[in-house]
């Protein structure tokens, strides 16, 4: 039902999107759009962790930050294509998402989140101020440029337009939501859902929730790797505000929640609702009031956890399948649920 | 390393540590009673230093006075953010459980929108407030002591005493502990649960609006500076055990201590990190903190 579902809303969005730049050539509106994919990707990578995990983490932009720094230091110093740099990087953020994952999904409570964001920002702060860490240049908070090879070339991920970049980040947003399709049918995916819908029963029946748990976040964090070093690619410049600050972080969370986390193509909507609004409010006020459209992510996320839960796919997935109630139940598990009383 | 320049260094660790206690005694409060993570907690801070500042700025009324302004200011924030933004959350959930990360996302709603508000007003640059108190000292055993630092010291130790005394003492702090040990039976015995809600998390920012009075004679206002404390306060909680109130000065103290003493052997931001690595450290062998019960 949900499979169904999933296509009668997003081929018409993948058409649109494979369309779209031929229509409109206009490099800044191809631009623009390449941001909402990545946006849109970004938030997909977290879904997997906050939509089928259950635990809000504000701590992603470390992952993006560490990837795309990997991918740039590995280009700049040793001449390795950013391609493989991006896996190396995306390997590396799972390989640290790890340990703190296993100190805190052991515990009940927001542990996990708690140590997520003190996580990223004593990364992004330690980074801004290092200039040199055991022989590398970080440049503190300067932030690392890619030296142009002159050109289009493949290997080293440079193209002349902004068209190629285009179809890459479309590419990897596909290749999310592929991997979010597999995820939520396979083991991991049922396993993941029992543990939140009750972690007791979960474990009762043999299923470990912190392996689990972990599994997930570690994947999460390598996607979100491949989306930094790609954003790296894309601007030809990383720093850490803008590659692992909190912004990001909280872009991603509110995209996600809005569009309706643990959902496919929530994620996807809501960085496709979001990210124009916020340049929409950037550009018309020039720059002079800084911090507006973050004030009304604010407000958005407020009131989506308020009235809409699910987030904007929901009353969509009811108009685009009016039969699914009388079928399957809904599968998704959201924000909502209550999930344990505790007895305290 | 001479012993001289590590005295002064472990010295200086408690007295900010322990001032990080103090702004985490409100968090940890708020999680105790209502198992809500305030995010937005550092903001609160944030709020109350430029509150002072611009009454000292304005009207030339010292920090220590507008103490008197900013705690009954940051008791009616706190009391209106729990009764509009976060009510009807409890309102909604059934069985009157708060589902954690619902309640977290709202107070990140809320972190955003008081954060960049302040950035909308003021603007990014950095204020500090100068006062008789800034650089005065006393000296014990040889050392210098900043008074101003030393005040917020003693302030956070009588606030968390006071704190549990009246819990355990009063008829608010009665109801407010028999709500955090289970609220349906609190309710049942004629508690107005709503109302015990409201006064917890307004007290929890009153707290705030005491230590953002007490830091602005030392410390730079910028509209970030609440984040970067709202993290430190994450860091105490879950050290000293959430929901604990000695707990949170003793975390604070661990805190402030380990990264004065790490800050005499490697850069600040770098001490920083060996803070963190301690944090997943006692995390991992004593996951419900120092004082947390298990």
């Amino acid at each position: 039902m949900r499979a169904s579902f999933t296509l009668i809303l997003g081929l018409p969005l993948l058409v649109a999107a494979l369309i779209l730049p031929f229509v409109v050539a206009d490099s800044y509106v191809v631009h623009s759009a390449a941001m909402v994919l990545y946006f849109a990707y970004m938030a997909s990578s977290w879904n997997f962790v906050c939509g089928y995990v259950g635990q809000v983490s504000l701590g992603h932009a470390a992952f993006s930050g560490i990837a795309g720094y990997a991918s740039v230091l590995l280009f700049t110093g040793l001449g390795l294509s950013p391609w493989i740099g991006m896996i190396l990087g995306g390997v590396l953020a799972a390989a640290i998402s790890v340990p703190v994952g296993y100190a805190t999904f052991r515990l009940k409570g927001p542990y996990f989140t708690l140590t997520s964001i003190a996580f990223a920002e004593i990364m992004r702060i330690w980074l801004e101020n290092t200039d040199e860490f055991l022989g590398i240049p970080l440049k503190g908070a300067q932030g690392l440029t890619v030296p142009p090879v002159g050109g289009t070339s493949f290997l080293a991920f440079q193209f002349d337009g902004k068209l190629p970049y285009y179809f890459i980040i479309l590419a990897m947003l596909v290749g999310v939501m592929a991997a979010t399709h597999v995820m939520e049918r396979s083991r991991l995916g049922f396993y993941l859902k029992a543990i939140r819908g009750n972690r007791d029963g979960a474990e009762a029946l043999g299923i470990d929730p912190t392996r689990y748990c972990l599994t997930a976040l570690a994947l999460s964090a390598f996607l979100t790797g491949l989306g930094g070093a790609y954003y790296a690619q894309l601007f030809r410049y990383i720093n850490p505000e803008r590659n692992m600050g909190i912004d990001l972080s909280i872009d991603m969370a509110v995209m996600t929640i809005v569009g309706g986390q643990g959902t496919i193509l929530g994620p996807t909507l809501g960085a496709l609702v979001l990210h124009p609004v916020g340049e929409m409010v950037r550009a018309s006020l020039g720059g002079h009031v800084l911090g507006l459209h973050l004030i009304i992510y604010g407000v958005v996320l407020m009131l989506a956890v308020l009235y809409f839960p699910k987030g904007i796919i929901a009353p969509l997935q009811r108009w685009l399948t009016p039969a699914s109630k009388t079928t399957a139940p809904q599968t998704t598990v959201t924000v909502a649920t209550p999930k344990e009383v505790e007895g305290r | 390393m001479d012993a001289l320049t590590l005295s002064f260094a472990v010295i200086n660790g408690l007295l900010l540590g322990g001032i990080y206690g103090g702004v985490a005694l409100g968090l940890s409060l708020i999680f105790g009673v209502m198992r809500v993570i305030n995010f937005a907690h550092g903001s609160f801070l944030m709020l109350a230093m430029y509150c002072s500042y611009l009454l000292w700025a304005s009207l030339g009324v010292h920090p220590y006075v507008s103490i008197l302004v900013t705690v009954p200011f940051l008791f009616g924030v706190g009391y209106v953010v729990q009764s509009v933004v976060i009510s009807p959350l409890i309102r909604r959930e059934r069985a009157l459980v708060v589902e954690p990360t619902s309640a977290l996302l709202l107070t990140a709603g809320v972190y955003l929108v008081v954060d960049n508000s302040v950035l909308m007003a003021f603007g990014p640059d950095v204020r500090s407030v100068t006062t008789d108190i800034t650089y005065e000292s006393i000296f014990v055993a040889g050392l210098p002591i900043n008074l101003a630092r030393l005040i917020g010291f003693a302030a956070a130790i009588l606030v968390a005493f006071a704190l549990s005394f009246w819990l355990k003492h009063s008829d608010m702090g009665r109801a407010i502990r028999a709500t955090a040990q289970n609220r349906d039976a609190a309710a049942l015995s004629g508690i107005n649960v709503p109302l015990i809600y409201n006064v917890t998390f307004g007290l929890g920012c009153a707290v705030l609006g005491l230590f953002g009075a007490l830091l602005v004679p030392f410390f730079s206002i910028t509209p970030t500076i609440g984040l970067s404390f709202g993290i430190k306060s994450f860091l105490v909680v879950v050290l000293g055990g959430i929901g604990s109130i000695p707990g949170s000065i003793l975390g604070g103290l661990l805190l402030g201590v380990f990264e004065s003493v790490a800050a005499q052997f490697v850069t600040a931001t770098s001490a920083a990190i060996f803070s963190f690595g301690l944090f997943i450290v006692i995390l991992l062998m004593r996951p419900a903190g120092l004082m947390g019960r298990a």
